[in-house]
């Protein structure tokens, strides 16, 4: 059959100029209140460092009755790293709210998880954090090390210590992922006044992570993310986070779509970053992931707020009861 | 033999609109994409036409021999259809976004000295010159700049007037006029071409090393001063059945302020079962008008392969012909045009499917980064009665990087047989943002991962360059381009 030919994929140009990126004005400062004042989540949350449960760090207990209101960046010798209050953000495009008030803090060293049904705003939270233009935000705050991240372009927040690995990272044809990993290396030895890497000295120090993730070599010439599996780009992600290094490390559903002995590999590479001063703060549809690696916290995430924060016992009704049960409780 | 005619189902996309359908983003660059078809063109004498034949004319030696040679032959006929074409104007569908008044405004004045046979200034680096390369200085060969060491026998790369093989003469003369869909510039190449080059690969005969076609225009104006002298090297490859050779044509500027109009003609004919592989890279000066024609014979199931990067000039225009002389051919042609100064790239395309079994994949590429800057493609794919089973893909994507950087793609595809596999697209965007966004998410600054995604772009086909060599200095050439010293 003689196929008509039709212009069908044509596609609507987009000039460049015309783009207003990550130009977010800032925030009026009396929006940033003490925690205490407005969600039941953030005057728990002293509580709840009081009574640790999974104690990773045994340092917990001490620091956890610091009043953190008063003492807002330091707590003993425990920093805090992020710290979101009252945050709401829209889909740019069409100003649909999709975060409705989200609170958090998270202090070096701790694991944190976010669960919650599908589209309950989790991925959204997540790419808020790291400033991705498809969102705004219309209101609260968030400080990343005293520092606020409405003021940073994305890559200042990579460049900052943040890192988050995407659940479904785009593909970009043309560009091997050495190519791309040794640019995203460049530019923080770049910021470290450190001298850049060439391909070859790149390929020294990108060799023996591989390994870690149980990567074959030839994982670096492929073009990034193309013709990828799913769970070839979660691996990729953490390869990126291996290779770059983070302080605080946010996991997109990096459980989704790995078998159990993917799950093994990837969970082995986040725990080898943990140290006293990393954080992670990880989001996830399942339990198992927590088999892997142990939150500190967990929240629930509904409807674009946080709706409960606790221990591991809450994965446990979770389990039992799904996420229904959580909000009621 | 299939009949060539003209076709009575013709299908073609319908004219769509200005796309707008993404309301937020204000269509400040202008495209349009439409198809329509070539009306005939009449023929009536242009005064200016004729002026610029006697000058062409008057600029060459007049024939020596009494027996008619190739390239007399060529310019007898090119005369006279010179002479019955008229110079075109927007209102000529062919021509209707390329303007090409810049040239007609401008003192054409043909090259008439030969270029010396000793060329004092570096043509190309030093491990350059060890390649098998012929050096065309303002359409002539130059010998003593050209390295054409370790040919197979029976290989021929050279003028044709320096032939000593009567049968290669003969054998190129049999080809010479057949090809008849030729334009203006057509024409003008055939009465000032001053020379013939031929590269001749005789049945059977794979020649190892890519020949090297480099083309110089040595004689040149200063920007500003109106004249324009133009030069018409002219190229014919004859590869006999089975035999197989890479060409490589590079056309280089030198300083960007020189002034020059070449039109050059480039002939391939490839037997059956033959291989040819075209690399084909245009650098000219941003002052320099440019005009190529590429016509290709393919005989039964020969393959044609063409990469084309063009990057010079303020007008270039790539004109390519493939037609089909038997069944089974395998033709892919993969071009990249890049406008990142005040300039037109235009590819008008037309590949002419007459036999069974033909398979042929187009991609072209374009990039516009100046708003004075314009891109046109022109790609004509004809899939005649007797073209059955034809399996024929064309694609084409945009990239336009300023506000007001203008394309206008005419990707058509017309089918008359009814047992074909045919497909095409065209798309014209921005770089994307989710991309871009996942650079600054690793700590890629803007203009760092605008630079990476716009030459990943254009990788597609410079990757496909068969010439390592060849892609290097193409990607450093681009690499230039994105980053301007
Ligand atoms: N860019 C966007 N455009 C339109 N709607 C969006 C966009 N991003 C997220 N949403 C909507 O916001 C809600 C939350 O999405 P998401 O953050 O991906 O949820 P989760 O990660 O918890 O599954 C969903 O209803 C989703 O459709
Ligand atoms: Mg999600």
């Amino acid at each position: 059959m003689a196929s008509a030919p039709s212009l069908s994929t044509a596609q609507p140009p987009t000039a460049v100029s015309l783009r207003n990126r990550c130009t977010l004005p800032p925030l009026p400062s009396h929006r940033i209140r003490p925690s205490s004042s407005s969600s039941s989540l953030s005057s728990r949350l002293p509580t709840l460092r009081s009574v640790p449960i999974v104690s990773r760090c045994a340092v917990r207990a001490a620091l956890s009755t610091v009043d953190r209101s008063a003492t807002p960046v330091e707590s003993g010798d425990k920093k805090l790293l992020l710290e979101v209050k009252d945050l709401t953000a829209v889909v740019a495009e069409t100003g649909q709210e999709i975060l409705k008030s989200v609170n958090l803090a998270i202090y070096e060293g701790e694991v944190h998880a976010v669960m919650g049904k599908n589209g309950s705003g989790k991925s959204t939270f997540a790419k808020v954090l790291v400033g991705h233009p498809d969102y705004e935000v219309t209101g609260g705050s968030m400080m990343y090390r005293g520092e606020n991240l409405l003021d940073m372009e994305p890559e200042e927040r990579s460049l900052a210590g943040l890192f988050m690995s995407f659940q479904s990272p785009v593909e970009i044809p043309g560009v091997s992922n050495a190519d791309f990993l040794n640019m995203a290396y460049n530019a923080r030895r770049r910021k470290l006044n450190q001298p850049e890497l060439s391909p070859i000295e790149f390929w020294a120090y990108v060799y023996p992570k591989l390994d870690l993730l149980n990567m074959k070599a030839d994982f670096l010439n492929r073009n990034v993310n193309e013709g990828f599996s799913g769970g070839e780009r979660k691996r990729n992600e953490i390869l990126q986070l291996a290779v770059l290094g983070a302080e605080l490390s946010i996991l997109d559903e990096i459980d989704s779509g790995l078998d159990v002995d993917a799950l093994r590999d990837v969970a082995k590479a986040v725990n080898g970053f943990l140290t006293p001063k990393n954080s992670v703060l990880m989001i996830t549809h399942y339990l198992r992931l927590l088999e892997f690696i142990e939150p500190s916290y967990i929240h629930v995430m509904e409807n674009g707020k946080i709706v409960k924060t606790g221990d591991i016992s809450i994965a446990k009704t979770l389990e039992k009861e799904g996420f229904k049960a959580i909000s009621e409780m | 033999m299939a009949a060539l005619a003209f076709p009575r189902h013709i299908h073609t996309a319908p004219k769509p609109s200005f796309f707008n359908n993404k309301p937020k983003t204000k269509l400040r660059t202008r495209i349009s994409v439409q198809s329509s078809l070539t009306p005939p063109q009449l023929g009536f004498s242009d005064p200016f036409v004729l002026e610029l034949a006697e000058a062409l004319e008057d600029s060459l030696p007049s024939p020596s021999s009494s027996k008619l040679s190739p390239l007399e032959k060529i310019r007898d006929v090119s005369s006279e259809t010179l002479l019955s074409t008229p110079w075109p104007s927007r209102k000529d569908e062919p021509f209707r976004f390329t303007d090409t008044s810049f040239i007609k405004n401008s003192k054409i004045c043909p090259v008439s000295r030969p270029p010396p046979q000793s060329l004092e200034a570096p043509l190309a680096s030093p491990e350059d010159t060890q390649l098998l390369h012929l050096a065309i200085v303002d359409g002539h060969i130059v010998d003593s700049s050209s390295n054409m060491s370790g040919l197979p026998d029976g290989v021929y790369v050279g003028s044709l007037s320096n032939a000593t093989s009567e049968s290669l003469v003969k054998r190129v003369g049999e080809f010479v006029c057949g090809f008849d869909w030729g334009d203006l510039f057509w024409s003008i190449n055939g009465v000032g071409a001053p020379d013939l080059a031929v590269v001749y690969v005789p049945a059977g005969c794979r020649v190892e090393n890519a020949v090297h076609l480099r083309y110089y225009s040595v004689e040149a104006s200063d920007v500003g001063s109106n004249k324009l002298p133009v030069s018409n090297p002219r190229v014919f490859v004859v590869v006999e059945k089975g035999g197989e050779v890479d060409i490589v044509e590079e056309f280089m500027g030198g300083d960007p302020n020189r002034c020059y109009w070449a039109n050059p003609v480039l002939e391939v004919v490839v037997g059956e079962g033959g291989k040819v592989r075209h690399s084909y890279v245009q650098n000219q000066s941003p002052c320099a008008a440019h005009i190529k024609w590429t016509s290709v014979r393919q005989d039964a199931e020969s393959s044609y392969q063409l990469v084309e990067v063009s990057s010079g000039g303020k007008l270039s225009r790539h004109n390519l012909h493939v037609q089909q002389l038997g069944p089974d051919t395998v033709t892919e042609l993969s071009t990249l045009h890049l406008a990142f100064n005040e300039q037109t790239q235009d590819l008008h395309s037309r590949l002419v499917l007459d036999y069974p079994r033909g398979s042929s994949r187009q991609l072209h590429k374009c990039i516009v980064a100046n708003s004075q800057g314009q891109a046109v493609f022109d790609g004509n794919v004809k899939v005649n009665r007797y073209a059955q089973q034809t399996d024929a893909g064309q694609l084409t994507r945009s990239l336009l990087l300023e506000p007001r950087a203008t394309v206008n793609v005419k990707p058509n595809l017309q089918i008359i047989a009814d047992d074909v596999k045919c497909s095409h697209g065209a798309a014209i965007s921005d770089l994307e943002e989710s991309q871009l966004f996942y650079f600054q998410a690793r700590g890629i600054d803007l203009k760092t991962a605008r630079k990476a995604l716009v030459f990943s772009f254009g990788a597609e086909v410079v990757s496909q360059l068969p010439d390592a060599s060849v892609q290097k200095k193409v990607e450093n050439q681009i690499r230039e381009l994105l980053d301007p010293q």
